[in-house]
């Protein structure tokens, strides 16, 4: 039947008498279901144009209003059904790479169809469907589609294979029509979900781990470490742009797991520990870029990012004890702390360029830190050191903010030490000499650290060192109220500059005194009738090995200096204003300076090329009981300034040490007694293991309490009865108010 | 030339008609008008100077393409609602009309809209609105379901038992609850098909593996597609079932506590926001009124309220109740339409009455139905004689009135499909109000 046809039929429909006619006649529903087959037929034959929507429409009304809606209905289904196969047929004997083209092509049709006989049988899905609960006539089409072509035999196996077979060239490098794929797929997901994961994604998964599986064997075996996560983040990154252009979305967790599980979690550890590539080789060779590649991947699995923590730490933790033990290394203070913050500028870049700035992994690098550096018991002694030696003339000519910076860090380095109270006594004794010989750089510097010294650790722990400034200022303002009250009868004798010092607040200092000269002893008086004329109650004694002198010497050939030397050498040069030569004896007895001291600084004035002022025979490096001293007439200078040094160890020496930490040890014990009775009070009753922990935990911001020692001082407590065991359970001790 | 093109042409049954496509197109894609003029459809390349046929009534066809150009409809008396419905339908038209119809439900500004008498006279039992704008009616062991053009579709009924109670569980399915026929599994409960009447299947009681008659009582059910129900067996089946409405599975049971009853309840109310079944049996059922909120999580009862061992005069005597839970309270109502207001936080028991309604006393109707209670979104309802008085505002205060004399006293009413319906113990008339579309300007 062809258009002009068609428009003939239309006219005999619009006639009354006819439709009337129609009713009665008892091949009514046959005839217009005939007509409406006839379209279906045309529509799926693409020959609708002939077709005149209102007369379908209003026949297929006419039909469900006859009651006829069953018959309507069930040929829907069955000519539907015939194209689908036919289309199924044609789809199937498509050769090769046609094939996904026919389908997606037929499938077009269909939807297009589909969409015109909903037009037409709208009444039908409107009224009828739903009374009689049958299923709408979209989704009836996309089921007889899903039966007769998606789950026909050969087109689903063939179709899944040639899905398959396209991602698979696309995996290996070919260019695919996506176009094409985002069709075939969307239609299997138009189909429901069950359809897309059944009849596509678990095969497509199970592949995916088949192929990834290989590549990963074949990758490892020939790549080094950075290499195989390149690949293995290009092939994510592939994936995950693969869904976003032809899959459903979600998806890409599950082909992202699949990806993650074959190409790292299987190989995880064998990636991290890879010999000269691993892990340990990127942080030492500060492959930043291999490393946040490398954090970003494992982030994604899990035990990925700690497996990276673990070995982190413990290289960290491995160079780090190196670094402390090596005796190289801990000649010198400065050079150590120099490495310890090298080391950790490189950890500290490593965690915010490659790993996001992880919190997990800073507390890994400080935990590291504060493992390796509390190995070695000197490292408070050393990073005071350090600090003395930025403070003296390292920070000479640096900004103020670049002063902070190092304080800065001179600070996190302090955070790691269990011994603080190490570190305190340290900082007391270096900060004193820096104050006493005026050798600090900048007076804001030693304050800031003291304000970051207070905020970390408290008031109590600064309180001593604030005071040694305290004096400091205080003995400023008492030197001029002294001149001003004396200047006139001192006339041009020498000048005296006291500093007075509150004991307790600057390092013990045990008062061993020597002879001074007539001259300066006597002025040393004035000064004291003075000082405790303002001062009622108080004693001064003289810390003679801590002052320094400057001398107006002239040497033989009328030359004339200026000599910079400590009090002890002034006591000594002193002498030979009366005498030319003096023998070791003599000095020692005229000035009664212990011998210690007076060795080091007779070598610092007879032995020290270009400043010996002093001449000594016999001429050795050492000097003897018996070595005799006389005035060295020759002596030149360039300067006319001429410091004269003390020989003194920077560091402590065996000895020295020895007795900081007998000191240390010393100020311990009324810390811990306090600890243990501050619990006690307000526990009253507690077993051993118990105050243990809580002494230990409340001790930690200062020291590490040794639990030997505590069980000492817990003994003493009892002794002096603060404490007492309980008398049915020897473990638990009773506070005794 | 733009309009032009625009232009569409059509006779229908005779009368040119034209219009525009953008007129038509207001019709959206799922009618007559979206599918005709769609690209798939290859209509003559100039559509502006072909007519397009269509073997229609000319007069609805008017009707409904004013209504597609300017949202509104206006019937000309002479015609038939009926027959604009069937027009409208075949166009695919309809929810355009029922959206026109009537506007969203407002209690202070209800009109009636029509009453439709009902089949028998006399035994209403219950009225209950659709979510679509249709409703039931039962009485005696009928239940007659009307579509929201107020066409009856075919009759339910369960065993042609006693009908207790009645609810639209969605709006194809209609659950009646009704009583027990001795020795025989009649009566219990059933899910109805609300176009076509038909049983798809009723709703089990089993105690201790063996199913049971039983008699249903209220009904009620709750988003997660449970319905719950009052139940009274022969012999311990007594307290509220729980059933999967899609599966028709029994999948709870919560028996009914010593000294208490819910077996019988006349009401049950499900609340969204406590996962509470609010479940009240009231006087004259029983002899004292009990009320409750259920957990059927741990199986307990959360909250309760009864008379017993008070004094009742008829004053304080609650006929109905209903848990409005943005107030956190329990509004009650006497015979006499007085107010009670309950504290759902609080077990003191104490009822606060709201004595303002005494003007209404004396009056009687030779048939007096017990006053009921409705709410609907903030607004309280409720039925006294033949009138129904609406509440608002935090304090309840009165601000409409409903009321139509024919048909008797009101014995039940329902809010639903933004309407009201209102039934009549007399002549089994039904009211139906509804709030006119909003004005134009």
């Amino acid at each position: 039947m062809n258009g002009g046809g068609g428009g003939q039929k239309k006219r005999n429909f619009q006639i009354e008498a006819f439709k009337h006619k129609v009713v009665v006649d008892p091949k009514y529903a046959d005839k217009t279901w005939k007509i409406l087959e006839h379209a279906i037929h045309e529509i799926y034959n693409h020959n609708a144009s002939g077709l005149s929507f209102e007369e379908l429409y209003r026949n297929a009304y006419n039909m469900v209003l006859h009651k006829f809606g069953e018959k309507l209905y069930s040929g829907l289904v069955s000519t539907m059904t015939f194209h689908l196969q036919t289309m199924s047929k044609c789809i199937d004997d498509a050769h090769g790479a046609s094939f996904l083209e026919e389908l997606n092509t037929k499938w077009s049709d269909h939807n297009k169809a589909l969409q015109m006989i909903r037009d037409i049988l709208m009444y039908m899905d409107r009224t009828f469907v739903p009374s009689s609960h049958k299923t709408p006539v979209h989704e009836l089409g996309l089921n007889l589609w899903r039966d007769n072509v998606i789950h026909s035999g050969k087109i689903q196996t063939r179709l899944l294979n040639t899905l398959l077979e396209l991602i698979l060239r696309e995996r290996t490098g070919e260019v695919i029509n996506r176009g094409l794929m985002r069709n075939v797929i969307k239609m299997l997901m138009d189909l429901g979900p069950s359809v897309y994961q059944e009849d596509f994604e678990k095969p497509f998964l199970d592949v995916s781990a088949d192929f990834y599986r290989a590549e990963s064997q074949e990758f490892i075996e020939c790549s080094d470490c950075g290499d195989y996560l390149k690949k293995a983040e290009r092939r994510l990154n592939e994936e995950i742009e693969r869904v976003s252009h032809y899959l459903d979305a979600k998806s890409e967790g599950k082909i992202t797991n699949v990806v993650e599980k074959e190409m790292i979690v299987n190989h995880m550890l064998r990636l991290v520990h890879m010999e000269n590539s691993g892990l340990v080789n990127m942080l030492l060779d500060d492959k930043f870029e291999d490393l946040g590649r490398m954090y970003n991947l494992f982030l994604r699995v899990p035990n990925g990012l700690s497996t990276i923590r673990e070995v982190m730490t413990s290289h960290i933790r491995d160079t780090g004890k190196q670094l402390v033990t090596d005796p190289e290394k801990s000649k010198n203070p400065v050079e150590f702390v120099d490495a310890l913050l090298e080391k950790r500028d490189k950890y500290d870049k490593i965690i915010s360029l490659a790993f996001n700035n992880d919190k997990t992994f800073q507390n890994a690098l400080n935990s590291s830190f504060e493992y390796f550096i509390n190995l070695n018991p000197r490292s408070p002694e050393y990073i005071s050191l350090f600090v003395d030696d930025k403070l003296r003339q390292g920070l000479k000519g640096v900004k103020e903010e670049e002063i902070e910076v190092i304080l800065d860090k001179v600070m996190m380095l302090f955070r790691y030490l269990q011994e603080k109270d190490v570190f305190e006594k340290y900082y007391k004794q270096h900060l004193a000499k820096r104050l006493l010989s005026g050798k600090t750089v900048s007076d804001d510097a030693e304050r800031s650290l003291i304000v970051k010294l207070k905020t970390e650790c408290g008031y109590q722990f600064t309180s001593k060192l604030e005071g040694m400034f305290t004096d400091m200022k205080t003995s400023q303002d008492t030197m001029q109220g002294f001149y001003a009250a004396h200047g006139a009868e001192l006339g041009n004798g020498p000048t005296l500059v006291v500093q007075v010092l509150t004991t307790g607040s600057w390092p013990t200092q045990s008062s061993i005194t020597c002879n001074l000269p007539a001259e300066v002893s006597a002025l040393c008086e004035k000064f004291r009738s003075y000082y405790l004329g303002t001062h009622t109650g108080r004693r001064l004694s003289w810390q003679t090995n801590m002052g320094t002198a400057d001398l107006r010497a002239t040497f033989g050939n009328g030359q004339k200096y200026e000599l910079n030397v400590s009090t002890y050498q002034m006591c000594v040069l002193m002498l030979f204003n009366n005498s030319d030569c003096l023998s070791y004896r003599e000095i020692e007895q005229s000035t009664e300076i212990p011998s210690s001291d007076l060795k080091r600084c007779l070598q610092s004035l007879a032995c020290v090329k270009g400043k010996n002022v002093l001449r000594k025979d016999p001429m050795s490096k050492d000097i003897g009981e018996d070595d005799v001293f006389s005035v060295n007439d020759k002596f030149t200078s360039k300067l006319r300034k001429v410091k004269i040094g003390t020989v003194v160890a920077q560091k402590e020496s065996e000895p020295e040490k020895q007795e900081t930490r007998q000191r240390v040890e010393e100020d311990r014990k009324p810390q811990i007694e306090a600890a243990i009775v501050r619990i006690m009070k307000s526990r009253r009753v507690l077993d051993h293991n118990n105050i243990i922990t809580e002494v230990t935990k409340q001790l930690q911001s200062r020291f590490l309490a040794n639990p030997g020692e505590i069980k000492k001082r817990i003994e003493s407590l009892i002794e002096r009865e603060f404490l007492e065991r309980d008398n049915t359970d020897r473990r638990l001790y009773r506070y005794l108010a | 030339m733009a309009i032009q093109k625009d232009r569409v042409r059509f006779n229908v049954g005779g009368r040119i008609f034209e219009t525009t496509s953008t007129t038509l197109a207001n019709a959206g894609r799922d009618s007559l008008f979206g599918a005709m003029f769609d690209d798939n459809w290859d209509l003559q390349p100039d559509i502006t100077t072909t007519e397009h046929f269509i073997d229609r009534n000319p007069d609805c066809f008017a009707i409904l393409i004013d209504l597609l150009r300017t949202r509104e409809l206006y019937i000309p008396t002479n015609i038939p609602e009926k027959l604009l419905f069937r027009e409208a339908l075949f166009y695919g038209l309809m929810d355009h009309v029922r959206s026109a119809k009537w506007g969203p439900f407002d209690g202070n500004r209800l009109h009636l809209s029509q009453s439709v008498k009902g089949w028998a006279p006399g035994d209403g039992t219950a009225i209950r609105a659709g979510p679509d704008g249709g409703c039931c009616v039962a009485h005696g062991s009928m239940v007659h379901v009307y579509d929201w053009m107020l066409e009856e579709h075919p009759p339910i009924n369960l065993d042609y038992q006693r009908v207790n109670d009645v609810i639209w569980v969605d709006s194809e399915s209609i659950v009646i609850s009704a009583c027990e026929r001795l020795g025989r599994d009649d009566g219990g409960m059933g899910l109805f098909s609300a176009s076509t009447g038909e049983l798809r299947y009723k709703f089990h009681v089993t105690h201790e593996n063996q199913v049971k008659s039983y008699t249903g009582g209220a009904l009620s059910f709750n988003s997660d597609y449970k319905l719950f129900s009052s139940c009274k067996g022969r012999s311990n089946e007594y307290g509220i079932g729980v059933w999967d409405q899609v599966t028709g599975k029994q999948i709870d049971f919560f028996y009914q506590p010593v000294g208490w009853s819910t077996g019988d309840a006349d009401k049950l109310q499900w609340l969204n926001g406590t996962n509470c079944l609010l479940v009240a049996t009231l006087f004259p059922r029983k002899d004292n009124c009990y009320i409750s909120l259920l957990d059927f999580r741990d199986k307990s009862m959360v909250w309760s309220w009864s008379d017993i061992g008070t004094p009742i005069s008829d004053e304080r005597r609650v006929r109905d109740a209903i848990a409005m839970e943005e107030t956190n309270s329990i509004c009650v109502v006497n015979e006499y339409e007085d107010l009670g207001f309950m504290d759902m936080r609080s077990s003191s028991g104490l009822v606060r009455w709201s004595s303002r309604s005494r003007l209404m006393k004396g009056k009687m109707f030779d048939e007096p139905c017990y006053p009921k209670l409705a709410s609907h979104e903030g607004q309280l309802f409720s039925s006294m004689n033949d009138s129904i008085s609406v509440f608002c505002g935090p304090d309840w205060v009165l601000s409409s009135r409903l009321r139509n004399r024919y048909g008797g006293s009101i014995c039940d009413f329902s809010i639903g499909g933004d309407r009201l319906f209102a039934l009549h113990s007399e002549e089994n008339v039904f009211d139906i109000w509804e709030t006119q579309p909003p004005p134009i300007v």
